[in-house]
C-alpha cells in the first residue's frame, strides 16, 4: 500500500499562489533596475544595411543601445540547430526578428527610445508558403537552403499492403499555426549575485539548457551565468526556447547593473514560437474485416524563420503518424521547410495533435466505408502487448489503448441509458453528433538520449531536501517529484524541502517537455532516494555492528539485530564526521537511435494512450459548434497525483476545443489576445475523466506521463462528431464558423437551412 | 506631467499617494504600492489576470486610470484571507487541487469574491459566468468552477 503516490496531496506552493505571494519573474523587485526593450524587424526577409542608434541614445534616461556588434560570443543559439541570433547581424528573416536592444531607466523611456532606432533594410525575396520556399531561386532563408530536414519511416512493403486492402481512403488534411496562449509573457530579471555571477530569474522550461546556450552565444564562461527558474506562468512548449535570457545577460555583461525584460503580449504573439502548420496526405488501406493493411503518409511542416524544435516535431509526428494501431505496412515521409513566417517550435504534443487529426479522420472514414462501429474498428487495430509499432518496436507492457476504448464505450452507453442525459431541443436546424478519437504519445525525446539527474540531501538536523533541475511550469512536477521521493523514503511529502531549477544549485534534469518529467525525472528522483537509503544503511550497519544485508529500512528508521537507528541520528553522525549524506540518482530511458533511411528503432521507452469521446451540437444556420460533453480516458500507468492528472486532462480538453474550433494564428496578422481567441469558461463542457492505470514496469511506481497527451485526441474527437452530425468530412483545422458553414452548404444532407 | 494626490482605501487601509496622473491602477498597485499579487497579463483588458474590486465590483486594473480610484474602496488578492486564515474561496482552490501555473488565479478569486458580494448562494452557471472574463490556459476551468461553487454550498448550509 503506497502512502503518498496515488493520493491527491496538496500542490506545493498552492497556498502562495492563492494569496498572490508566488513570485513570478515580473514580481521580483530589485532596486535600480534597468528596463530593456527590443527593437524588432518590420520586414520579413531583408539585409540590415544600417542600424542608427544615435537619436535613441540622446534621449534622457537611455543607458545604452545594443546591437550585434556588442556581442562577444557566437551570437548563435537554438535547441537543435544553432540558427538563431541574440541580435541579428546580417539579415532579418521574419517580422519580429530582434535587431537592437535599448536599456533605459524606465520602461516608458525604453519603449520610446526603441521607436527612435532607425533601421535601413534592403529587401530580399520573401517566402511565405512552403511552395514558395520549395521553388526558391534567390537567396534562401538560411545558407543551406529552405529544406531544413526530412524523415522517413518504412516498415514492411507498402505496395503489398495496398494489394491486400479491400478499401483505400485517401485524403489531405491541414492544420493551422496555433499560439500557446500562456498569460505570463516571457519575463526575466537579472543581477550580479554575491559571487559576481550574472544571475537571471526567468520564466523558463529548461534552465540548464538556457545556461549552456547563453554562455556560448555571449562568450561567457559557464560559472559566470546562473539561471534560476522563477515561478512560471505556464509554457506548453513556448518557453523551451531562449527568449529574454540572452538579452538580459548581454545587458548585465556590459552594464553591471540589474536589468529586467518583460515581453508585451504582442511580443509574445509576434516573437515567440508557434505550433507548426502541417499538410498531411494520408492513404490508408484496410480489409473488409476492418484490419488496416497499409498506411502511406506524406507530411509537410512549415517551421517558419528558425528551426527551434522543428526537427523534434518532424520526427515525433512521423513516429506517431499511424496512430495507436498495429499496421503491417507503413511508409511515412516528412519534410520540414523554412519560410519567412514566424518560427514554429514546440507546443504541447510536438506534432502529434496534428497527425492525430489525420489518422483519426482516416479511422472514421474507414469505419464508415466498411460499415463498422468507430469503437470496433479502433479495437480491431489497437496496439497491445506483443504488437510491433511502425518503427519496429515490440511493445511489452503498459499498452492501455484497448482499455481506454472499452471504458469510454461503457461510459458512453451509461450516459445514453440515463434518461436525464439531455433535454430534447426543438431546434431542427441544430444537428447533434458524437465522435471518438484515440491517441498514443511516446514519453521523452524521440530516439535520443535524454537523461535526468537528482539528489537528495539530509542535513545535520535530519531535514531532507530534494534537488532537481526540473522546471515546474504549472504542470505539477514539484509536487509529483516530492511524492515520488517521499514514497521511496517512506516519509510524508510535507516533510521534504525542495530546491528546483537553479543552475547554481541543481544538476540538469533536461527540459520540461515531451511529458518526460514524471517518468524520467521521477525515476532519477526515485533512484536518488534508493541511493540515499543504501548509503545510510551502510552507516547504520557500522553503527549497529550488524552486517549490511541484515539492515532493514522502514519509515525513516534503520533496523537490524534488534536495534534501531533513525535517519536523523545517522545524518547527524555523518555530518559530524564531515560527510554529507547525499543520495544521487540518474535515469536515461532505454531507447535506440532511429535508422536514418527507415526510421526503425526504439524511439521511446514507453507510451501514454487514450481515447476521448465528444458530443457536439452544430447550428447549421451559423456554423457555430457547441461541445456538449466530453469523456476522456487516458492510460497514464499510475496517477501519482490523481487530481493533478485530472487537471491536466480537463485543461487539455479546453485547449483541444480551441484547436478544433477557434484557434488560427496568422503570421503577420494575429497581434494579441484580442484577435487570438481561445476558450473561456463559457466554452467548455463537462469533462468526465477516466484514469486508466496499466502500470509501466520501468516507470516510477508504474507512472508514465500525461501533460501533452491530455490535449491530443480532443480536436479529432470533436471533428469526428461534427462529421457525424453533418454527414460530412472536415479536412482543415480549425473548424471555424466559416469552414463549418462551407461544409453545411456543400453537403445536401447536412440539414442546412 | 505633474504628480497628483489621490486618497483611497485599499484592503481596508486608508492611503494617500502622489502619483503621475497617467498610470493605470495596475501599475499603481504593482509598481508603486508593491502589491504584486495582481498579475499583469495582456495589459489591454483581454485576459482578466489583473482583476481587482472597486467598491466591491470587479474591474480589469489595467484599464482603470489610477486617479479614477480617488475616494474609492479597492480590494486586491492581498486583502483576501491571511496566511493563517485563508478565505473560503482560497481554501477551496487549495483543497480541490485547482492551481496549475497559477497566473490567472488571483484574478479568478477576485471575480468570484465579487460574485459572492452580490449573491451568497450561487450555482455552477453563475460561477462560470462570473469568471468568463478571466482566461485560463491550464485548467479548463472545471475544477475552478467546482471549487467556486463549493463555497456556496457551505453558505447554504449555514443559512
Amino acid at each position: 500500500m503506497m502512502r503518498t503516490v496515488g493520493r491527491s496531496v496538496e500542490r506545493r506552493g498552492a497556498k502562495d499562489v492563492v494569496r498572490g505571494k508566488a513570485l513570478y519573474a515580473d514580481d521580483i523587485r530589485v532596486d535600480g533596475v534597468i528596463h530593456l526593450k527590443v527593437v524588432r524587424s518590420i520586414r520579413s526577409h531583408a539585409i540590415v544595411k544600417e542600424v542608427d542608434t544615435s537619436v535613441a541614445e540622446l534621449i534622457p534616461g537611455v543607458v545604452k543601445v545594443f546591437t550585434s556588434k556588442d556581442i562577444k560570443g557566437s551570437n548563435r543559439y537554438g535547441i537543435i540547430t544553432k540558427d538563431q541570433e541574440i541580435l541579428v547581424e546580417r539579415k532579418v528573416r521574419y517580422v519580429g526578428d530582434p535587431i537592437a536592444l535599448v536599456a533605459a531607466e524606465t520602461e516608458a523611456i525604453a519603449v520610446e527610445a526603441a521607436r527612435s532606432v532607425k533601421v535601413a533594410y534592403e529587401d530580399l525575396v520573401p517566402f511565405f508558403t512552403i511552395e514558395e520556399a520549395k521553388g526558391c531561386t534567390t537567396e534562401p532563408i538560411h545558407e543551406d537552403g529552405n529544406l531544413l530536414s526530412s524523415r522517413d519511416i518504412i516498415k514492411g512493403d507498402i505496395d503489398q499492403g495496398f494489394a491486400e486492402a479491400d478499401v483505400v481512403i485517401e485524403e489531405t488534411y491541414t492544420t493551422s499555426m496555433a499560439a500557446h496562449g500562456y498569460l505570463e509573457t516571457e519575463t526575466g530579471i537579472g543581477t550580479l549575485d554575491e559571487r559576481g555571477r550574472i544571475a537571471i530569474y526567468v520564466s523558463t522550461q529548461n534552465p540548464h539548457y538556457d545556461q549552456d546556450d547563453v554562455v556560448a552565444a555571449l562568450g561567457l564562461r559557464p560559472h559566470e551565468l546562473r539561471i534560476v527558474q522563477a515561478t512560471t506562468g505556464a509554457g506548453f512548449g513556448g518557453k523551451l526556447d531562449i527568449s529574454v535570457q540572452g538579452l538580459i545577460a548581454l545587458a548585465i555583461q556590459h552594464l553591471k547593473r540589474p536589468v529586467k525584460l518583460r515581453y508585451s503580449m504582442e511580443e509574445t504573439m509576434q516573437a515567440a514560437a508557434k505550433r507548426h502548420a502541417m499538410v498531411m496526405h494520408y492513404k490508408t488501406g484496410a480489409r473488409n474485416d476492418g484490419r488496416v493493411t497499409a498506411v502511406d503518409v506524406r507530411l509537410t511542416l512549415d517551421t517558419g524563420a528558425y528551426a527551434s524544435y522543428g526537427l523534434a516535431v518532424l520526427s515525433r509526428a512521423a513516429a506517431h503518424a499511424v496512430g495507436p494501431y498495429e499496421v503491417p505496412h507503413v511508409r511515412v515521409h516528412g519534410e520540414l521547410y523554412y519560410t519567412n513566417r514566424i518560427w514554429a517550435g514546440a507546443m504541447r504534443g510536438f506534432g502529434v495533435p496534428q497527425v492525430s487529426f489525420a489518422h483519426e479522420g482516416q479511422m472514421d472514414s474507414l469505419a464508415k466505408a466498411l460499415g463498422i462501429d468507430p469503437f470496433e474498428i479502433r479495437m480491431i487495430n489497437a496496439l497491445k502487448p506483443g504488437s510491433t509499432t511502425a518503427t519496429g518496436q515490440v511493445l511489452h507492457a503498459s499498452v492501455g489503448i484497448g482499455e481506454t476504448l472499452k471504458r469510454v464505450k461503457d461510459a458512453k452507453e451509461r450516459r445514453e441509458r440515463n434518461p436525464e442525459k439531455r433535454h430534447v431541443k426543438v431546434r431542427p436546424w441544430v444537428k447533434s453528433g458524437w465522435g471518438i478519437a484515440s491517441f498514443w504519445y511516446g514519453i521523452g525525446n524521440t530516439g535520443l538520449p535524454n537523461p535526468s539527474t537528482a539528489q537528495i540531501h539530509v542535513d545535520e538536523k535530519g531535514e531532507i531536501t530534494l534537488y532537481t533541475g526540473a522546471a515546474d511550469i504549472g504542470q505539477g512536477s514539484d509536487t509529483v517529484l516530492l511524492q515520488i521521493a517521499a514514497e521511496a523514503l517512506q516519509v510524508s511529502d510535507k516533510d521534504l524541502k525542495l530546491i528546483r531549477g537553479d543552475t547554481g544549485l541543481t544538476t540538469d534534469a533536461g527540459a520540461t517537455s515531451a511529458s518526460r518529467q514524471t517518468y524520467i525525472s521521477g525515476n532519477a528522483v526515485k533512484s536518488a532516494a534508493e541511493n540515499l537509503i543504501q548509503k545510510l544503511a551502510q552507516e547504520a550497519s557500522s553503527q549497529l555492528t550488524v552486517p549490511l544485508p541484515e539492515i532493514g529500512y522502514e519509515s525513516g528508521e534503520f533496523k537490524g539485530g534488534g536495534k534501531t537507528v533513525t535517519m536523523r541520528e545517522l545524518a547527524k553522525e555523518l555530518h559530524q564526521k564531515g560527510q554529507i549524506p547525499i543520495g544521487e540518482g540518474r535515469f536515461d530511458p532505454p531507447i535506440t537511435l532511429l535508422d536514418k533511411e527507415t526510421g526503425q528503432g526504439i524511439p521511446y521507452a514507453t507510451y501514454t494512450y487514450g481515447t476521448y469521446y465528444a458530443e457536439v451540437e452544430v447550428d447549421t444556420g451559423t456554423g457555430e459548434v457547441s461541445v456538449e460533453h466530453v469523456i476522456a480516458a487516458a492510460d497514464v500507468g499510475k496517477a501519482v497525483n490523481p487530481a493533478n492528472v485530472a487537471g491536466q486532462i480537463i485543461g487539455g480538453v479546453a485547449m483541444g476545443i480551441g484547436y478544433a474550433l477557434m484557434e488560427e494564428f496568422e503570421s503577420g496578422k494575429t497581434r494579441s489576445l484580442t484577435d487570438y481567441l481561445y476558450p473561456t469558461s463559457m466554452d467548455v463542457p463537462p469533462v468526465e475523466v477516466i484514469i486508466v492505470e496499466d502500470p509501466e514496469p520501468s516507470g516510477p511506481f508504474g507512472a508514465k506521463g500525461v501533460g501533452e497527451p491530455a490535449l491530443i485526441p480532443t480536436a479529432p474527437a470533436i471533428i469526428n462528431a461534427i462529421n457525424k452530425a453533418l454527414n460530412t468530412k472536415i479536412l482543415d483545422l480549425p473548424a471555424k464558423l466559416e469552414r463549418v458553414m462551407k461544409t453545411v452548404l456543400k453537403s445536401p444532407c447536412s440539414g442546412g437551412i | 506631467m505633474r504628480d497628483i494626490k489621490i486618497s483611497f482605501v485599499i484592503n481596508g487601509e486608508k492611503m494617500t499617494v502622489e502619483i503621475p496622473p497617467n498610470i493605470s491602477l495596475l501599475d499603481l498597485l504593482r509598481d508603486h504600492l508593491g502589491l504584486t499579487g495582481t498579475k499583469k497579463g495582456c495589459g489591454i483588458g483581454e485576459c482578466g489576470a489583473c482583476t481587482v474590486l472597486i467598491n466591491g465590483k470587479p474591474v480589469n486594473a489595467c484599464l482603470v486610470l489610477a486617479p479614477q480610484i480617488n475616494g474609492k474602496d479597492i480590494q486586491t488578492i492581498e486583502g483576501l484571507g491571511t496566511e493563517t486564515s485563508l478565505h473560503p474561496l482560497q481554501k477551496a482552490f487549495v483543497d480541490k487541487g485547482v492551481v496549475q501555473c497559477g497566473f490567472c488565479i488571483p484574478g479568478m478569486l477576485m471575480s468570484l469574491k465579487a460574485l459572492y458580494n452580490e449573491c451568497p448562494v450561487v450555482n455552477q452557471q453563475e460561477v462560470k459566468k462570473a469568471i468568463s472574463g478571466n482566461l485560463c490556459r491550464c485548467t479548463g476551468y472545471q475544477q475552478i468552477v467546482e471549487a467556486g461553487e463549493s463555497v456556496s454550498k457551505k453558505g447554504r448550509n449555514k443559512r
